[in-house]
């Protein structure tokens, strides 16, 4: 068995909003595109465990990036972004991912995101049903209040330290050990990105009232979330697929907000119930 | 895995202490962990004085003005009791899940909690071995 990964990296350039980047990812497998976004503050080792599961990428093809500001996905080329506060809003955030989408020439790709990811993906299914075959919201909610705080950023503290020990409390006990400590390793990365992502994720994100215009026939949405997330709760996700036409809500047990990272092997037999019903959807449709 | 004895106020100050000074993590990262903290467990409370990753006092149900604190970690019997088995149920599982989700609160000076928050999310922790005293 060779000791190298099938997982390969590469950069693509993404031009959006007059913005250009140039954007990090990983991929792995053959078949339809499962496009991977991470969690607020993070980057793409979250997804490790899905790039090398055999079995879903003998059918799909799993790209994970990394959100610019996170990872090796640098900041815009063509801006002195170090002369302004960075708030993620949900235009440019949806913006760059079917830009992301576009230039790696995707064709009927299925988002999953999780956290700030699950959110977007909602606005996704929203905004463009026409550009993505579905969506997989993990960790989502139409609106997730509370988490834009000063803490994570605050200059007499070891941001390091509270962004990732701040997370700490979102996984589940059950989860192994040394994938909780390796999502605490991430966070302890990201600090200067974290609070402008949860601008997006407590602030900016509303869907309040436009759930109903979310066409679930069009772009099903097939929503994932942990018993132990206590930001984004089952009870918050199971709400706000009620509202969406023919949404579908999954409580995964034993688990919490970043099930991708602290726990792929729980996490997966989820995501194959979730990936079955999207089939099943598409099938019908 | 059955939950840990429940001990007396005394007994657990003792224990918890030992824990604490005996934790690989703590004593790995705790080089400036220095702090004081008031554990408000309703039926008793704690003041937790920690210097340089070591717990060098913990005073068992102060007087109002006997020891000062620097932040308070307030809770009722039922959300500690949860804190003091080894998985804790959902919401039991952290100061920020039961923050958010229950009726704990965290008061004080937070950006001395958020200067040791490593360290002070290690200790909770503990609670899954050693037990509460409520």
């Amino acid at each position: 068995m060779s000791r190298i990964s099938p997982v390969t990296g590469h950069y693509v350039r993404v031009e959006v909003d007059g913005l250009e980047y140039k954007v990090f990812y990983l991929e792995n497998g053959s078949g339809q595109p499962l496009v991977c976004q991470h969690t607020a503050g993070c980057h793409n080792h979250q997804w490790r465990g899905l790039l090398e599961d055999e079995e879903i990428t003998a059918n799909y093809r799993v790209i994970a990036y990394d959100l610019p500001r996170h990872g090796k996905s640098d900041p815009p080329e063509n801006t002195e972004w170090w002369k302004e506060e960075y708030k993620l809003t949900a235009d440019h955030y949806a913006n760059f991912i079917v830009a992301l989408c576009d230039a790696l020439e995707l064709e009927n790709p299925i988002f999953m995101g999780s956290s700030f990811g699950g959110n977007v993906a909602l606005q996704l299914a929203y905004r463009r049903p026409d550009r993505f075959a579905a969506v997989i919201p993990v960790e989502g909610a139409d609106y997730s209040p509370g988490f834009y705080l000063d803490w994570w950023q605050h200059p007499h503290a070891n941001a390091a330290q509270v962004c990732a020990s701040g997370v700490w409390d979102l996984m589940a006990p059950q989860s192994p050990e040394a994938d909780r400590w390796k999502t605490w390793f991430y966070y302890s990365q990201g600090s200067e990105a974290f609070k402008g992502d949860l601008y997006f994720y407590s602030v900016d994100h509303d869907l309040r009232g436009k759930l109903g215009d979310i066409d679930g026939d069009r772009c099903p949405v097939v929503m994932l979330t942990g018993d132990y997330d206590y930001l984004t709760t089952p009870a918050d996700s199971r709400r706000t697929a009620e509202q969406i036409k023919n949404g579908t809500f999954i409580e995964m047990k034993g688990i919490g907000h970043f099930p991708m990272s602290e726990n792929h092997q729980v996490f997966r037999q989820y995501l194959l119930q979730a990936l079955q019903v999207i089939k099943e959807k598409t099938a019908m449709a | 895995m059955t939950a840990p004895p429940r001990l007396s106020a005394t007994e657990w100050a003792d224990a918890f202490t030992r824990a604490s000074n005996e934790d690989p993590e703590i004593q790995a990262h705790g080089k400036y962990f220095t702090c004081s903290y008031l554990l408000d467990m309703d039926e008793h409370r704690f003041v937790v004085v920690v210097q340089s990753g070591r717990v060098v006092q913990v005073a068992v149900d102060p007087g109002p003005l006997d020891v000062p604190y620097q932040f308070a970690i307030r809770a009722g019997t039922e959300t500690w009791r949860g804190f003091g088995v080894p998985v804790p149920a959902p919401m039991f599982h952290g100061i920020w899940a039961a923050s958010f989700q229950r009726d704990m609160r965290l008061e004080g000076d937070l950006l001395v909690l958020m200067q040791n928050l490593r360290c002070v999310t290690r200790q909770i922790e503990l609670l899954r071995t050693v037990g509460v005293p409520v």
